[in-house]
């Protein structure tokens, strides 16, 4: 028997070994372009590479202050929260109204909203920058926030549906009877209790919103430039701005990392809503 | 019932959005894919019916790219499913408080923002200066050219995605395998079912709804992948990794042929709607216990 356990613990260890692993090649490259942002280019071009070397952060400083990085983070930022700011409130509502109305409509809208989010963004991009142009919007933050938004209500409304539907429909009847109308049992009694899905609806729209490359470069690239067309429009092929553009990649990964510390309890339902039940 | 009619209220900030901004532009994407309009030249717009989708069909840079949307997505799904399914049953085995550490850790290349993936890989691939490329020359194995030749360039964006979407699989896995009902498995194994069997038989059929979500979401978010293409090879080299997603955004953002990349577009999305139909009938065909 001992000699069954024994064997039993020394494959368990292996197995962790082994994962252990696999996580760390998974995180090699977000590691190397760590280093990458802090050598001078005679360091991150030395054959072999070179793991000791004197780090520099000279790159990130002149990437935010020298190259008009900052304003690219001031139109992120703004782009995100507005989309946040419109898309969770509107889209909440809607769930709210879906979670307690149970009809065909209900049905149908629910089943509309996920072939919404089937769609490619690359069809829809197309009439986007079309009328973007018609109405005088194209480069502004109006076209994007709005696009973006309405990107953003499918998940939004199927999220927050699963938190309302879990609040007991005998509150707001209690509510009811005591005189409330609809509006008051909504923010007074089922908002309270979905708090924290209601955090973690923000935050998985703001990163939505943040992270979005496609509809940002069709829809802006002079006025509005936010942080990803920023980046990918940034010397690319010319080995001198490897550091510099190591330096963005880093910086725009930051507060990703930060989202993701405050999430990472909450992240699996965000990411398996309608998955697992 | 009148607290009901009430609640209807509710949807319509957003059902209104969603209409203005959702609805309105598809059926203009479908309006536009009727007319040869060459954005520079508004005037010469006219209208020639299904003629573009005609010298859509007939062009062998549409089929190219339907090619190479296939077997990008074929190689990335294939890979991040084994991966991802290998990688979450490990972790199932490991104690709990490990096994959150690690999917934390995993976790990370999943929320990075898609463009800058695409940079963190291509120092990783680049020829001669990619950390790849020095590590092979070092060991003395032979250099590959990763971006620039036409096979391997579909390699590295099936990687790429593969990078960044393994741990999503990896994760809606592990939830799934941790939703399972212990007893059942169990059962199983009391009943001498082992290693394969008990994933063949047990494991893999009481997962099915959650697998056919993780496959149904990559194969939706594979047809449409762009940002790492964009990243890494532009659709080259030449049109060897330009899909049918990247050969809409030349012909409707470099060429300026919007009513043909329209047309692209409808009918991309048309081979995305009849691949989730045959997924979920393949998935749900055989309601027997195996898969």
């Amino acid at each position: 028997m001992i000699g069954v356990a024994g064997e039993r613990r020394s494959r368990r260890w292996a197995l962790l070994g082994l994962l252990s692993a696999f996580t760390l090649v998974m995180l090699v490259p977000v590691l190397w372009g760590f280093l990458t942002s802090i050598k001078t280019p005679v360091d991150a071009f030395a054959m072999p590479p070179k793991l000791v070397f004197t780090p520099t952060f000279e790159f990130h400083y002149r990437l935010w202050f020298k190259e008009g990085f900052g304003k690219s983070l001031l139109d992120s930022a703004v782009i995100s929260l507005a989309v946040v700011g419109i898309s969770v409130p509107i889209g909440t509502m809607a769930a709210y109204a879906l979670s307690r109305v149970r009809t065909r409509a209900t049905r149908g809208i629910l089943v509309g909203l996920l072939v919404m989010r089937m769609l490619p963004n690359m069809l829809l991009a197309i009439p986007y920058f079309v009328m973007a142009k018609d109405l005088n919007l194209y480069d502004t933050y109006a076209a994007i926030i709005l696009v973006l938004v309405a990107t953003n209500q499918p998940f939004t409304i199927w999220l927050m549906r699963s938190f309302f539907l879990e609040v007991p429909t005998e509150l707001d009847e209690a509510a009811r009877i005591d005189g409330a109308n609809e509006w008051q049992i909504f923010l007074r009694v089922a908002l309270p209790v979905v708090r924290p899905g209601l955090v973690v609806t923000a935050l998985f729209s703001l990163l939505l919103a943040y992270n979005e490359f496609l509809l940002a470069l069709v829809l802006t690239g002079t006025n509005v430039k936010p942080l990803p067309v920023a980046i990918a429009s940034y010397g690319a092929e010319d080995l001198s701005y490897w550091s510099i553009s190591a330096a963005g990649a880093i910086g725009i990964m930051l507060p990703i990392v930060l989202f993701m510390t405050l999430t990472q309890r909450h992240m699996v339902r965000g990411l398996t809503s309608g998955a697992v039940k | 019932m009148h607290w009901q009619s009430a609640l209807r209220r509710f949807l319509i900030p957003s059902l209104l959005l969603l209409a203005l901004v959702k609805l309105y532009p598809l059926g203009l994407s479908v309006y536009l894919s009727f007319f040869d309009y060459y954005l520079p030249e508004p005037e010469r717009r006219a209208f020639i019916g299904f003629g573009n989708y005609g010298a859509l069909l007939s062009e062998g840079r549409f089929w190219a790219s339907f090619a190479n949307t296939l077997i990008i997505a074929a190689a990335a799904l294939a890979l991040e499913f084994a991966v991802g399914l290998a990688v979450a049953l490990g972790l199932y085995r490991l104690p709990v408080g490990a096994a959150r550490v690690l999917t934390v850790l995993i976790f990370l290349p999943n929320i990075v923002t898609p463009v800058v993936a695409g940079l963190f890989l291509r120092w990783m691939f680049a020829s001669q200066w990619g950390l790849i490329a020095m590590t092979f020359a070092l060991l003395g194995l032979p250099s590959v050219d990763w971006l620039g030749n036409p096979v391997w360039a579909k390699v590295t964006i099936a990687l790429a995605d593969s990078w960044q979407q393994i741990p999503f699989v990896v994760l809606v896995l592990y939830a799934g395998l941790q939703a399972l009902d212990r007893d059942t498995i169990e059962a199983a194994v009391i009943d001498g079912a082992s290693g394969w069997k008990l994933l063949w038989y047990v494991i893999l059929p009481a997962l099915r709804p959650v697998i056919l979500f993780v496959l149904t979401i990559r194969i939706m978010d594979l047809f449409r992948l762009f940002d790492a293409i964009y990243v890494l090879t532009g659709g080259g080299p030449g049109t060897a990794t330009e899909t049918l997603t990247f050969y809409t955004y030349r012909l409707a953002f470099q060429f300026l042929e919007i009513g043909k990349g329209s047309a692209l577009g409808v009918l991309t999305m048309l081979v995305i709607t009849a691949s989730i139909g045959g997924l979920i009938l393949l998935l749900y065909r055989r309601e027997r216990g195996a898969f």
